[in-house]
C-alpha cells in the first residue's frame, strides 16, 4: 500500500470556478481508479485558487489481476472423432497462447463449448497514474478557457506546476508542456522558492511553513471565526452571503480578516448603493449596527498577515474614492428626469427580437391588470400601473449601466428620491426579485406582481423564440423565472389560476390562434414541471404526494395545489390513507370503461343505494366548500364519515344489474362519489402505508 | 516616489529583462492594448518584447478633477511579453520589488478580470493586481486580436501609472501626485481634467462628431482597399476616440452601440488580415 500524492499548481484560478473543477477531479479519479481496478481507502481533493490537490491514501501498488472466460469453439467441431483437437480448437489455443490443459468445458444455451479462464496481471499503479492523470485533465471542462504556451492545451488558467508522488517516488508525466517533479510553490509573495516535497505529511508542514491552509474547511473555519470576533468586539453585525465567503476562502491561501472605516458623509447614500459598491467594487463586506443601520466600517479578507495595517490603511483609502464615484453617478442620475426616461427606453432593446424595453413596459402594463384584479389589489392599481411602466428606466441611468446588478432598486430609489407614493417605488424596487425560489421573500406585494409580469414576459417571449431549457442548460433562466414566480405566488398567497396570465402573456408573442395555443400549451408544461419539481425537491414533500397532485385539474393554481400538497401531505401520515386510497382504487375500477351517466332518483332502488345517495348530496355541498376553502384535511375527514354507508352499499348492492337503466344509474351514482374524491386528489396514486 | 520615477524605473527593469522601450502612440487611445505596437505585434508568430509609457484616454471617466482617482486621460505603462515566459507572474512582482513595493508586507491579489476591446476584436484571459484593495495592474493573457487566434499568446501587463505612484507616494489624491522635480500633477493637469469634463459631458458637438465618425470610417475602408492597414489603423483608432466621446456624451443608444462597434470591429479585422497577409510575404 502506497499514499498517492498530487498537486496542479496554477495561476490564480477564479473563486467562482473552484469548487466545480474540485467536484470534476473527484468525479474522474474515482471513475477512473475503478475502471482501472485500483483499490485505495480514501480520495480527498483539497483547493486554492493557486494549486489542486488530491490524496489517495492506502493505494494499492498494482491493480487487481483481471479474470476473464475467453469462450472458443463449440465442442462438437474442437474434437474429431478421434478425439483429437480440430483445426478450429488449435487455432483458438494458437491465438490465445494457451496449451490444451488449460481448455475447459462449459454448458451454454447453444450447448457444450470450450473456453479458457485468462488471468492477466493488473499493471502497475505508477503505469495506471501515468496514463489517467494527463487524461483527467484533459477532460475538465471550464466556462471559459485560454492558451498560454507551446503546448496549445487550453486549460482555465495557466498550469505551472506538477507535483505527482507514489508514496516518495516521483511520477513521471507531462500535461501541457509541464514536467511533474517533486517541487511546489508556496504563497504568492510570501514564499520565495521552489519547494521540495517528500511525502503527504511534509507537503502539509511545508505548506503551513509557507503561508498556505491547504483545507477549504480550515480557511473557511478561520474566516468565520475572525469576522465572528469582530463582530464581538465593535457589537456590530457582518453581512456575508454564500459567493462572498467562497470568493474570501477560494481567493486566499492564507485568509486573515482585516476591518477599516471611511469618511461618514458617505453614509448620506442609499445603503443599498454604499453596500453594493463595497462588495462587487472592492469586496469589502458592509458593517450593520444592531438595528440594522449601516456603519461607516469595513471587513475584508487579506492573504497576508497585516500587521502594519498596510492593507487596512490602503482599502480605507480606496473604498472612499469609489465612493466619490458612487456619488457622482448618483448626483447626476438625479439630475435627469426620472419619469421622462421612458422615451429613453425606446433605443433599448430587449433580447433576442423582442422588441424594445418600452415594449416590453408596455406588455407589462396590459398584464397587470389582470394580476392586479386577481389577487384583489384594486387599491394599488394606479400605483402598480405607474410602476409598470417606469420600472424599466433605470437601465439608462448612469449607476445601473455601471452595476447592473442594482437594476430595479436604482428605479426605486429614485422613484423614492422624487417624493413617490410607497406603493410605486417599492414596486419598481423589488421587481427582479426573488431570482429562484430559494431566494427571500419579497417585502412588497406590489413588487410581487409586477415580479410575476416581468417574468412571465420573459419567459414567454424566450420560449416564443423557440429557446429551450435542457437539464443541463438554461442559459435564458427560464426555469429560474418560472420558479421565482411560483415562490411569489406561494409567499403572497395569490389565488389565481396560472393558466390565464399564461394565456394572456402568450397573447403577445403570436400572430395566430394555433401558435398561441402552441405556445401556451409549452408554457403549460413548463409550470407544471416546475410545480412538481418545487414541491417534491424543495419543499420536500413526497414523491406519491406530488404525483397524485400533479394530477389534479387546478394544479395550475399554485397556491391551492401548495395548500394541497401541505394537507395531503399530513392525511398521508394518518391511519385514513390507507381508506381513501382503497376507496379511490374501487371506485377508479369499478366506472372504469363507463360513459358519464346521469342518476335518476326515482332508479334508486334499495334503502343503501337510497341511503347512500342522500348523504352524498348532503356531503357533497359540505366537501367541495371544504375545498374551495382549501381545508382538506377535513374534507377528508368527511370522506371518511361516509365510508361505512359505501361499504354497505358495496356489500349489499350488486352493481352490475341486470337491468342496464339501473346499472347505470348505480354507475353513475359511484362516477359521482368518484368524482367528488378526487377533487382532493387522485388518491390512487398514493402509496399505501404498511 | 514621484509618477516620473515610478516611469524611469519601469523603463529600467523593463529593459534590463530585455524589453525595447518604445515611445506611446501619438494618437488617443483608451488603453495601450490599442496601439500598434500591441495590436500589430501581437499577431504572427515574431518574438517581441516591448515596453512603453502611454498615456490614454478615457472621456467617460472624466470626474471635473474632483475624483481623488479618475481621470479622463491617465498614463499607462504597457508591457508585451511574446511569447508568454513561464515565470511572467514573478517577473511583474520583481517589477513591483524593483518599485520599491515591499510585496511580503501588502495585499497583492491576482483577481479575475478578462478584459475584451470588442471594438478592435481582442480579447485576453488573466487578472486584474490589486495591491491593499488598488488595482495598479492588468495583467492578461492575450488570446485574440483583430479577430485572429494568437499563437503564439503574448503576455501584456499594463500599469495604471496614477495608481502606482499614489501607492508609492502614500497619497489619498491623484491631484497630490509630484510629477517631477518641482512640477506637481495638479498644476498639470488640473485644468485639462476641468476642461476635458465639460467638453466630454456637456458640450461636445454630436452631429459634428457622428459626421467625423463617418469620414474616419470611410478613410479607413479606403485605405485598407489600398493595403495601406497601417494608416488604415490610425483611422479606427480615431474612430474609437469619437465613439467614446459620443459615449461620455450620452448620445448612443444600446442598439446603436453595437452597430457602432461592429463597424469598427470589422475595419479592425480586415486591417489584421493585412497585416497577416504583408508580414507573411515579407518572410517569405
Amino acid at each position: 500500500m502506497v499514499d498517492f500524492l498530487f498537486e496542479l499548481g496554477v495561476e490564480e484560478v477564479p473563486a467562482s470556478e473552484i469548487k466545480n473543477i474540485v467536484f470534476q477531479l473527484k468525479d474522474n479519479f474515482q471513475t477512473k481508479l475503478a475502471e482501472t481496478l485500483v483499490k485505495f481507502k480514501s480520495i480527498e481533493i483539497s483547493a486554492t485558487n493557486r494549486r489542486f490537490v488530491i490524496y489517495i491514501s492506502e493505494i494499492s501498488e498494482k491493480a487487481d489481476d483481471k479474470e476473464e472466460q475467453i469462450l472458443g469453439p463449440s465442442k462438437k467441431i474442437s474434437i474429431d472423432e478421434n478425439g483429437q483437437p480440430t483445426i478450429a480448437l488449435k487455432k483458438f489455443m494458437e491465438f490465445n497462447n494457451v496449451i490444451l490443459s488449460d481448455i475447459v468445458e462449459i454448458e451454454t444455451k447453444k450447448g457444450l463449448y470450450l473456453c479458457i479462464h485468462k488471468v492477466t496481471e493488473g499493471p502497475k499503479a505508477y503505469d495506471i497514474l501515468c496514463n489517467i492523470i494527463p487524461e483527467i485533465l484533459g477532460k475538465l471542462t471550464f466556462s471559459k478557457t485560454m492558451l498560454w504556451n507551446e503546448s496549445r492545451v487550453s486549460f482555465i488558467r495557466p498550469i505551472r506546476n506538477i507535483l505527482c508522488l507514489l508514496n516518495n517516488q516521483l511520477i513521471e508525466l507531462e500535461f501541457a508542456g509541464i514536467k511533474s517533479s517533486k517541487f511546489i510553490n508556496g504563497h504568492t509573495t510570501l514564499s520565495e522558492s521552489l519547494i521540495e516535497i517528500s511525502s503527504f505529511k511534509d507537503y502539509i508542514e511545508q505548506l503551513n511553513k509557507n503561508f498556505v491552509i491547504v483545507k477549504e474547511k480550515e480557511r473557511d473555519e478561520k474566516i468565520i471565526n475572525e469576522i465572528t470576533e469582530v463582530e464581538y468586539d465593535l457589537d456590530v453585525d457582518v453581512k456575508i452571503d454564500d459567493e462572498m465567503l467562497n470568493y474570501y476562502i477560494y481567493n486566499n491561501e492564507y485568509p486573515v480578516v482585516f476591518t477599516g472605516n471611511f469618511n461618514k458623509k458617505y453614509l448620506e447614500l442609499p445603503s443599498e448603493i454604499i453596500s453594493t459598491f463595497m462588495i462587487k467594487e472592492k469586496k469589502l463586506l458592509p458593517v450593520y449596527d444592531k438595528n440594522n443601520n449601516l456603519l461607516n466600517t469595513f471587513v475584508g479578507v487579506s492573504n497576508i498577515p497585516d500587521e502594519n495595517h498596510f492593507v487596512s490603511n490602503g482599502n480605507e483609502k480606496v473604498i472612499q474614492a469609489t465612493f466619490e464615484d458612487a456619488k457622482f453617478f448618483w448626483d447626476n442620475d438625479l439630475k435627469d428626469n426620472f419619469i421622462n426616461l421612458r422615451e429613453n427606453l425606446k433605443k433599448v432593446k430587449f433580447q433576442n427580437d423582442l422588441g424594445t424595453f418600452f415594449d416590453k413596459t408596455e406588455r407589462l402594463n396590459y398584464l397587470i391588470e389582470l394580476l392586479v384584479k386577481e389577487t384583489n389589489n384594486n387599491h394599488m392599481y394606479e400605483n402598480i400601473k405607474q410602476a409598470s411602466c417606469l420600472c424599466k428606466n433605470d437601465l439608462v441611468t448612469r449607476m445601473v449601466r455601471e452595476f447592473p446588478s442594482l437594476q430595479g432598486i436604482m428605479g426605486g430609489l429614485y422613484l423614492k428620491e422624487m417624493d413617490s407614493e410607497e406603493d410605486l417605488w417599492k414596486s419598481v424596487y423589488g421587481h427582479y426579485e426573488p431570482k429562484g425560489y430559494t431566494d427571500k421573500k419579497l417585502d412588497h406585494i406590489g413588487a410581487g406582481i409586477l415580479s410575476i409580469a416581468d417574468k412571465i414576459d420573459n419567459i414567454a417571449g424566450f420560449v416564443s423564440k423557440g429557446i429551450k431549457v435542457s437539464s443541463s442548460k438554461d442559459p435564458y433562466g427560464i426555469r429560474r423565472d418560472a420558479n421565482a414566480i411560483i415562490k411569489v405566488i406561494i409567499d403572497f398567497k395569490m389565488n389565481f389560476d396560472l393558466f390565464k396570465l399564461i394565456k394572456l402573456a402568450a397573447e403577445k408573442f403570436t400572430e395566430n390562434a394555433g401558435d398561441q395555443k402552441k405556445l401556451v400549451s409549452q408554457l403549460q408544461k413548463l409550470f407544471l414541471s416546475r410545480i412538481e419539481n418545487i414541491f417534491r425537491d424543495l419543499l420536500n414533500f413526497r414523491y406519491d404526494v406530488v404525483n397524485s397532485i400533479i394530477n389534479s385539474h387546478d394544479i395550475l393554481f399554485a397556491y391551492k395545489s401548495f395548500l394541497k400538497a401541505k394537507d395531503v401531505s399530513k392525511i398521508v401520515e394518518t391511519d385514513s390513507i390507507n381508506l381513501l386510497i382503497t376507496l379511490h382504487k374501487r371506485l377508479k375500477n369499478i366506472i372504469k370503461g363507463f360513459n358519464t351517466f346521469f342518476i335518476s332518483e326515482n332508479l334508486l332502488m334499495g334503502d343503501e343505494e337510497k341511503i347512500l345517495f342522500e348523504i352524498y348530496k348532503e356531503s357533497k355541498t359540505e366537501i367541495t366548500e371544504l375545498i374551495l376553502s382549501d381545508n382538506y384535511i377535513q374534507a377528508c375527514s368527511k370522506i371518511i364519515e361516509m365510508k361505512p354507508v359505501i361499504d354497505n352499499y358495496f356489500e349489499k348492492v350488486l352493481i352490475m344489474a341486470e337491468d342496464n337503466k339501473i346499472k347505470e344509474n348505480r354507475i353513475a351514482l359511484l362516477q359521482k362519489l368518484y368524482e367528488l374524491l378526487s377533487k382532493i386528489t387522485d388518491f390512487s396514486l398514493i402509496i399505501e402505508s404498511n | 516616489m514621484s509618477l516620473q520615477n515610478t516611469i524611469i524605473k519601469l523603463q529600467e527593469f523593463w529593459s534590463q529583462n530585455g524589453c525595447y522601450i518604445a515611445s506611446g502612440y501619438d494618437t488617443e487611445v483608451g488603453a495601450g492594448t490599442m496601439t500598434p505596437d500591441t495590436f500589430f505585434k501581437v499577431l504572427g508568430k515574431k518574438h517581441w518584447e516591448v515596453a512603453f509609457w502611454q498615456p490614454s484616454r478615457r472621456p467617460d471617466d472624466g470626474r471635473y478633477a474632483k475624483n481623488p482617482n479618475r481621470v479622463q486621460k491617465h498614463n499607462q505603462f504597457q508591457v508585451i511579453l511574446k511569447p508568454a515566459p513561464d515565470n511572467g507572474q514573478s517577473l511583474f512582482l520583481k517589477s513591483l520589488n524593483h518599485l520599491g513595493i515591499d510585496i511580503r508586507s501588502h495585499d497583492i491579489k491576482f483577481d479575475e478580470d478578462n478584459w475584451a476591446s470588442p471594438s478592435i476584436g481582442a480579447w485576453g484571459v488573466g487578472w486584474q493586481v490589486m495591491c491593499d484593495g488598488l488595482e495598479i495592474t492588468q495583467f492578461t493573457y492575450f488570446q485574440q486580436a483583430g479577430g485572429i487566434e494568437l499563437n503564439p499568446n503574448s503576455l501584456e501587463i499594463t500599469y495604471g501609472l496614477e495608481r502606482l505612484a499614489m501607492f508609492l507616494d502614500k497619497r489619498n489624491n491623484i491631484y497630490n501626485l509630484k510629477w517631477g522635480h518641482n512640477v506637481s500633477y495638479s498644476e498639470l493637469r488640473t485644468e485639462e481634467e476641468k476642461q476635458f469634463s465639460i467638453y466630454n459631458f456637456e458640450v461636445a458637438n454630436i452631429d459634428f462628431l457622428r459626421n467625423i465618425f463617418d469620414q474616419y470610417k470611410n478613410e479607413a475602408e479606403r485605405l485598407i482597399e489600398s493595403n495601406l492597414y497601417l494608416p488604415a489603423y490610425d483611422y479606427v483608432l480615431k474612430c474609437s476616440h469619437t465613439f467614446n466621446i459620443l459615449d461620455a456624451r450620452k448620445a448612443i443608444s444600446t442598439a446603436e452601440r453595437t452597430t457602432l462597434i461592429k463597424t469598427m470591429r470589422d475595419l479592425s479585422y480586415n486591417i489584421a488580415k493585412k497585416y497577416i497577409n504583408g508580414a507573411e510575404k515579407k518572410n517569405g
